[in-house]
């Protein structure tokens, strides 16, 4: 019965404080969108360069005197080498109609004997896409005796590296300060609508409840005030994502409904954040009364 | 049930209650007078303890003062019924949700709570009034809906501190009356009040106060 006095308190605590709690829904959804935007600029920011540098294909160029088995061999330990994401084959009369795709010009009307090597375009997974992993990658397959040579756009990748590991260090500080001066905004905002329900809580003290039973039903309004909040926010994410694609203006890759943990997380932050708010009004008011 | 034993209150404002020494035994009913501002509400205070001595000790229903737990508070406080001059009604809740209040922190069942509050509001005269708000209430009413709801759960002492300061000639004197009989069915009742004319109305012990002592108990 006592569980039953905090959920019906926790309920009619929202309906009878429904202004305060429709400004703090509204506050904490406005929390949220901001998090769960900078999250998702982050990952979008990041899915565009990680897109533009797995393009950067690493291609291993073979002598022309190498043999089936040898490009066999190479082959098999390309393919078994832990990252690889994809490996194709270029032989030399499909580096000629390449050259002849490019360059409109058949190079074997310029030359006699087709000069163009054959070699393997080698792409890495997203997970080991580092300059260090890459070089090992090369140098074991300079032991090889067929191989020509390794061309790998060292310079462009380690760019990209960097401009990824600053959006990084920029977001990650960004984003920790859009979720400190929400907490601060939000604790703000609930602590105004505790202290709204001041006599209350006075009254149900002097009446005997426990701390307890003075705090469970705030703690139960502040989860659901934060679920609330998590679901709006999410569904103004969602509404802006696809208004951005309706209106042609961006199609973006990573969108929030795909992105489960994300909606978790939100949601989490959300019932955390105004649950835990609230508890410390609570608290902080208990010390003032009786 | 209540045992001041040289218990000193200082407030840093300077006013302070000194050297009190009394005891209230069950089924009593006692007056706290005195003039405004000499430490009637702060004894109150004490007992239902909210305010500690700084020196001696005061222990209400065996749990001192000196020793008790924030978690006991609540368990001294849930065998009080508290009456105030401002009545301290929830003024967002009707007369049946303010008056259930007590049962419901207890947790008692929807079915118990029903009766118990049906037979309260019975007793003084309020059954027409469960489903109005305190605020279309006279202040008569308002103070008879607090002290249905400080007895509801059948307390073992009543603390009322001046009920009927709010309340014109009339209807002071029906406060003061429901109040004796609830002292009359057998609950401990002390009442701080300034007003002689209730003393002589319906006497009985008294503390009287002067700047924070205690200068005569008769």
């Amino acid at each position: 019965m006592k569980f039953g006095y905090i959920i019906r308190e926790g309920v009619i605590g929202i309906r009878r404080a429904r202004m305060p709690f429709m400004i703090s829904v509204f506050s904490i959804t406005i929390a949220l969108v901001l998090v769960g935007v900078g999250i998702l600029a982050v990952d979008n920011g990041l899915q565009y360069i990680g897109d533009f540098q797995t393009e950067y294909d690493l291609e291993i160029f073979l002598e022309n005197e190498s043999s089936a088995d040898q490009k066999r061999d190479i082959a098999v330990n390309i393919s078994e080498y832990p990252g690889v994401f994809r490996m194709d084959y270029l032989s030399k009369e499909d580096a000629a109609a390449l050259y002849n795709a490019e360059f409109g010009e058949d190079v074997l009307s310029l030359l006699d004997d087709n000069p163009l090597p054959s070699s393997f375009r080698v792409t890495f997974d997203e997970d080991h896409l580092s300059a260090v992993y890459i070089q090992s990658f090369i140098q074991s397959m300079e032991l090889f005796e067929a191989v020509d040579e390794v061309i790998f756009r060292q310079d462009l990748f380690d760019r990209v590296q960097g401009i990824m590991q600053s959006i990084y260090i920029i977001a990650s500080g960004g984003l920790f300060l859009i979720i400190l001066s929400t907490v601060f905004l939000t604790a703000n905002n609930l602590r105004l609508m505790i202290l709204a329900r001041y006599d209350f809580i006075e009254i149900v003290r002097l009446l005997g409840a426990s701390d307890f039973m003075v705090k469970a039903p705030f703690f139960l309004e502040g989860g659901i005030l934060g679920f609330l909040g998590g679901i709006l926010s999410i569904l103004v994410i969602a509404g802006f994502e696809w208004g951005l694609a309706y209106a042609h203006i961006i199609d973006l890759p990573v969108r929030i409904m795909n992105h489960p943990e994300l909606i978790l997380g939100m949601l989490i932050f959300g019932i955390s954040l105004s649950s835990l708010g609230v508890l410390k009004a609570v608290r902080r008011m208990l010390r003032f009364v009786s | 049930m209540i045992r001041f034993k040289e218990a000193h209150l200082r407030f840093d404002t300077g006013i302070s209650l000194r050297d009190l020494n009394f005891q209230v035994k069950k089924n009593e009913f006692v007056y706290l007078h005195g003039s405004s501002g000499c430490g009637k509400s702060s004894i109150l205070k004490m007992i239902y303890m909210d305010l500690f001595p700084n020196e001696g000790e005061v222990t209400v229903f065996d749990y001192n003062s000196n020793h008790v737990k924030r978690r006991d508070i609540a368990s001294v406080r849930q065998r009080i019924g508290m009456v105030f001059q401002d009545f301290k009604l929830l003024m967002d809740r009707d007369v049946y949700s303010n008056i259930a209040l007590p049962l419901e922190l207890l947790g008692l069942k929807s079915g118990e709570v029903r009766r118990k509050v049906a037979m309260t509001a019975d007793e003084l005269g309020l059954r027409s009034r469960l489903n109005h708000f305190p605020y279309e209430l006279s202040g008569g009413e308002q103070q008879r809906v607090a002290l249905a709801r400080a007895m509801v759960n059948s307390p073992d002492l009543i603390l009322a501190d001046e009920p009927t300061a709010n309340l014109d000639a009339k209807a002071a004197t029906e406060a003061l009356e429901w109040i004796w009989k609830v002292h009359n069915d057998g609950t401990c009742v002390i009442f701080a009040t300034h007003k002689d004319q209730l003393l002589k109305q319906e006497p009985s012990r008294t503390l009287s106060l002067v700047s924070g002592e205690i200068i005569e108990d008769r």
